[in-house]
């Protein structure tokens, strides 16, 4: 990518300078993270454990004033210890709610691959509907409501991989990756007396939060990108390497990521830039390669970039 | 095979500097035939043994003593007689040295001996290895070096013997390729590219490989000027020679009255020292004598002829019968003591010679045929020659009537002895007469024909220099009618005779002066100075019933001899053809010009326009048109862009600024820039901003942006993005 100079919505940009504070050198993430946030997505982060992840999603939590909920998973954890479930309350002779992890308005969910199927189901049903079934009674999620799951891609032992229909629910597939020496310097530096994210303060509230998701909407995406955008992810069908393109909801996502983008930069219209800068971050997840493609040692990534440098971008109207 | 570009680069040294090479051989070429070098042979080896022990960039403990080796080998090989590195061998070498040493010393510089000089000049070629290897292959600097050997070439086959004619077309291939490669290295330096694939190599190698191939084809095939000076070697030769005494063979020669006419051609130097001054009222030829025999080179005598002796003065030579009218006149002629000739020089109509101031008895021997005039002493029988004299003639007045309407049965021995030619006299001189007098019925119109044909300075050149010789089987007359047609009086008065006896016309070759430059005299009386730039040449036309006619036919010459029509007055107030009106003078200027477009009409009106359109030319024109049209086309850019700026200078709607902004992308694709179809228009602006250091793309994207992705419609700054456009236009020509 090149090194452009971009601005920030004045609001938005102050969440990001927040983040910044803690978590040090880490942008890209931050900014996509926010991204997510603003388009109502949630975030796959794959990564190594002990690379902020936890810090970058409670300083988000810190710096909008919201509820923050971690859901550690382990095998043997219980849809109901994710939703939540009804006990008996002998005092009053009924059944109390008592809310999951998932009741939260920023959910860190850790590890997600090393809990059942079931398990993960239960939260990932949450993140698509908005809603949760407990005891067959719906219960409403927070809003705003964001998820960062977790996976490790090192350890399979023991491990149940998102089923790919589920990794369709999550917006963006971050990597965090190690810091480098001078940022990791920083971070001995600032953590050695008090933990930066104890002196965050909260920048934003929960509802001046959803006024700008809702300007997301509202942001101009011409004909011309929207048609950039399906020429991407018919792309992503039609590469020779791709056994599974992405879906249209993949199209979706990276319109609604992109508006996302052009509001975080303080823009009311959609480049081809945005486009072209998160369609590795909205798509790489949702294709799966053939084997001959893994076999040559491509990655989703790789695919993706392939894709963009085949796709015309358009410079004339309509 | 792969080559790696590594190897790339030293193949294309190698190949730069063996171009370099062979242009230094261009140098020692030369030297076999201008100086007394001999074995030059030799010195190239050498040569070459240096430029490759430079080439391989070996240390120079190694080529040095390599070189030396070869150099006293050579020595060896040429001057010394002992064995090699012997003692005697080195003490003669030593020796040898010394002699030399002392003689620079005492700048005895011609005492220096050849081994020497030979030693000097294998150090010199051994030099120069090393510096064309610095100017050729490190600091790829080959222009100045092309550039002298191209003087170098010139100036030794101009001013030497060397014809430096493949010399310099050789040079030439080699100068284009050493160019081009090295411009190619220097680019490949300039844009630090370290490696580049073979294809690459290709790329570059087949446009220089066509380039040289096309412009030696169109050099070798288009027409060339000819020298713009004459070639000063004659000169210098002839110089040269006078210098040391041994002056033979055709060279520069002064214009002037010379006795032999065996060998005509060639160049003359214009010489405007007095001859003699003749104090006479009327502009007159001054004759010395003619020729009979025409010998395909020059023009002798078939006969000496027979002498007659006057003691009394009177000298009778009049060509014409009495029947020509004629007046009497007389002339004094002063020579120039410097310039005096052994014959009489005089008018037409002689009748008496008279020296003033005889110094001792004199008799005059003149010969009729010939028309030379010596004066001899009576006592000895030497010719002298005559300082002052004066002469009485009867001024002829020829009648066009009677020219034109008199028989032509010519005596048996004029015909005879006039219409002689030699044999090699090709047949295309014969039918270019034949065509010249077609149409024509008498003798004198006929000779008016062909002295008007050659008469006109667009068809054939007055010229004293650039006038060849004709050598081997040429023939002088045809060389200048058909190949040269550049030349002076000679070349014209020769023709005329060669192309009239071939017609059967009796005619003859004079020699003498022109009429001179007309002076006042001290007494207010007219007379004429005669130089020697007035030697001349003319011809004679043979009219049976009235004699020997003189005729002009080198432009710029007029013949002063009187004409006449030759008929009444009262049939001339009849007469109806104004042409033969007046009595004419033969200076008929606009008879001239009119002879010339007519003759001209006539030949064009000969072929058909197709068979006249050069289609070597044709062609030649239309691969510089199509040049010209691909230029016009890969400079597209320049016109284009000066048109746009002024299409766009003061319109403010979103089209035009859509228009201006694709042209503007297109420019920057002419100028290699090009969007790719993969990248945005904003990673674009931003390469194109780092490239020109300037912000002016983003900001002008920043707009098309807005209205392409926005759906902008207005803008308000369409002053401001219009002189960023303006100026972006600018620094990209720039």
């Amino acid at each position: 990518m090149t090194q452009q100079t971009y601005f920030y919505h004045p609001q938005a940009g102050k969440l990001v300078k927040n983040i910044q504070k803690v978590i040090i050198g880490k942008d890209e993430v931050t900014k996509l993270s926010i991204v997510a946030l603003l388009a109502q997505g949630h975030v796959l982060l794959e990564d190594v454990p002990g690379v902020g992840k936890t810090m970058l999603v409670r300083s988000l939590a810190k710096s909008l004033n919201c509820e923050f909920k971690r859901i550690q998973f382990t095998p043997d954890l219980l849809p109901s210890d994710v939703t939540g479930v009804s006990i008996y309350n002998p005092k009053e002779l009924n059944f109390e709610f008592r809310p999951g992890p998932i009741l939260g308005n920023i959910v860190l969910a850790d590890e997600i691959n090393r809990t059942s199927p079931k398990t993960q189901s239960a939260l990932l049903e949450g993140m698509e509907e908005k809603s949760i079934t407990v005891d067959g009674v719906p219960v409403k999620l927070k809003q705003p409501f964001f998820v960062m799951a977790t996976q490790n891609p090192i350890e399979y032992e023991g491990t149940y991989p998102l089923p790919e229909a589920q990794l369709d629910r999550f917006l963006l597939k971050l990597n965090m990756g190690y810091p480098t020496p001078q940022e990791e310097m920083e971070m001995l530096k600032r953590t050695s007396n008090v933990h930066p994210i104890d002196s965050i303060e909260p920048i934003m509230e929960k509802e001046e939060l959803i006024v700008l998701q809702n300007q997301v909407n509202e942001i101009v995406i011409s004909q011309a990108i929207q048609r950039y955008i399906v020429d991407i992810v018919t792309g992503t069908r039609n590469h020779p390497k791709v056994y599974l393109g992405a879906s249209p909801r993949g199209s979706i996502a990276l319109m609604k990521a992109a508006k996302a983008y052009a509001l975080l930069h303080d823009r009311d219209y959609v480049l081809p830039d945005d486009v072209k800068y998160l369609a590795p971050f909205v798509l790489s997840h949702r294709i799966i390669l053939t084997s001959e493609g893994k076999f040559e040692g491509k990655d989703e990534k790789t695919i993706v970039d392939e894709v963009l440098a085949q796709t015309k971008v358009p410079i004339d109207r309509g | 095979m792969r080559l790696n570009s590594e190897q790339n680069h030293i193949m294309l040294n190698a190949v730069i500097y063996i171009c370099s090479f062979l242009l230094f051989w261009e140098w020692l070429r030369p030297l076999q035939e201008i100086t007394d070098t001999g074995s030059v042979f030799i010195f190239i080896v050498y040569t070459a043994f240096c430029f490759f022990l430079s080439y391989m960039q070996l240390q120079w403990w190694i080529t040095s003593p390599l070189k030396l080796i070869g150099l006293l080998f050579i020595l060896d090989g040429l001057f010394i007689q002992e064995g090699f590195l012997s003692k005697a061998w080195i003490d003669y070498l030593v020796a040898d040295l010394g002699l030399n040493i002392q003689a620079i010393v005492s700048q005895q510089w011609w005492e220096m001996t050849a081994l020497f000089r030979s030693l000097l000049f294998l150090i010199l070629l051994w030099l120069m290895s090393y510096l064309l290897y610095y100017w050729f292959v490190i600091a790829k600097r080959t222009l100045f070096f092309v550039v002298l050997t191209f003087i170098y070439i010139t100036v030794i086959d101009t001013f030497t013997v060397y014809d430096g004619k493949y010399a310099v077309m050789r040079a030439f291939l080699l100068s284009m390729v050493v160019l081009g490669l090295t411009s190619f290295q220097r680019l490949l330096v300039q844009e630090k590219i370290f490696r580049l694939p073979k294809e690459r190599y290709f790329s570059w190698l087949f446009p220089l490989i066509f380039f040289v191939v096309f412009s030696s084809f169109i050099g070798f095939i288009a027409p060339k000027f000819s020298p713009q000076w004459p070639d000063p070697v004659p000169f210098i030769k002839s110089t040269a020679e006078g210098v040391s005494g041994q002056g033979s063979g055709p060279g520069i020669r002064k214009v002037g009255y010379g006795e032999n006419d065996e060998q005509l051609g060639g160049a003359f130097v214009q010489d405007e020292t007095l001859v003699f001054t003749a104090a006479v009222d009327d502009a007159q030829y001054w004759k010395v004598e003619t020729k009979d025999l025409y010998t395909g080179k020059g023009w002798i005598r078939s006969e000496e002829g027979t002498f007659v002796v006057n003691e009394n003065g009177t000298v009778v030579l009049k060509d014409f019968v009495d029947t020509v009218e004629v007046e009497q006149k007389n002339a004094k002629i002063a020579f120039n003591d410097q310039e005096l000739l052994p014959k009489i020089v005089y008018p037409y109509g002689l009748t008496n010679v008279d020296i003033q101031d005889p110094i001792q008895l004199h008799h005059f021997k003149f010969n009729t045929e010939s028309g030379e005039v010596f004066t001899e002493l009576i006592s000895s029988g030497n010719t002298i020659r005559v300082t002052n004299y004066s002469v009485e003639f009867d001024q002829p007045t020829f009648s066009l009537k009677a020219l034109r309407e008199g028989h032509q049965d010519d005596p048996l021995d004029i015909q005879q002895k006039y219409t002689q030619l030699p044999e090699s006299l090709p047949q295309r001189v014969r039918d270019l007469a034949v065509e010249i007098v077609e149409g024509e019925e008498n003798r004198y119109d006929m000779a008016k024909a062909i002295e008007s044909y050659l008469n006109v300075p667009s068809r054939f050149k007055y010229e004293t220099d650039r006038v060849a010789v004709p050598t081997g089987e040429e023939d002088y007359v045809d060389q200048f009618l058909f190949e040269t047609q550049v030349g002076y009086c000679d070349n014209f008065s020769t023709s005329m005779v060669v192309l009239l006896r071939s017609l059967d016309i009796p005619a003859r070759w004079v020699k003498g002066f022109g009429p001179g430059e007309e002076v006042e005299g001290p007494n207010g009386e007219t007379g004429y100075e005669v130089t020697n730039s007035n030697a001349h040449s003319w011809v004679e036309v043979y009219f049976p019933e009235i004699g020997w006619v003189p005729f002009e036919p080198t432009p710029g010459f007029f013949n002063p001899t009187d004409f006449t029509s030759g008929v009444d007055i009262e049939d001339l107030l009849n007469s109806e053809d104004p042409e033969e009106d007046i009595p004419v003078s033969e200076m008929e200027k606009p008879e001239l010009t009119e002879e010339d477009e007519t003759g001209s009409a006539k030949s064009g009106s000969g072929d058909s326009f197709l068979s006249k359109v050069n289609w070597k030319l044709m062609g030649l024109i239309g691969i510089f048109l199509v040049l010209v049209g691909y230029y016009v086309y890969r400079k597209r850019y320049l016109w284009l862009t000066w048109i746009k700026l002024r299409q766009y200078k003061n319109k403010s709607d979103v089209e035009t600024f859509i228009k201006a902004y694709k042209f503007l992308l297109a420019l920057l694709a002419s100028r290699g820039m090009k969007l790719k179809s993969d990248q945005t228009l904003r990673e674009f602006a931003y390469q194109i901003d780092r490239y020109m250091q300037t912000n002016d793309m983003r900001r002008l994207t920043h707009h098309y942006e807005l209205i392409l992705y926005r759906g902008d419609q207005e803008n308000g700054q369409w002053k401001q993005m219009n002189e960023l456009w303006e100026k972006l236009i600018k620094k990209i020509m720039s």
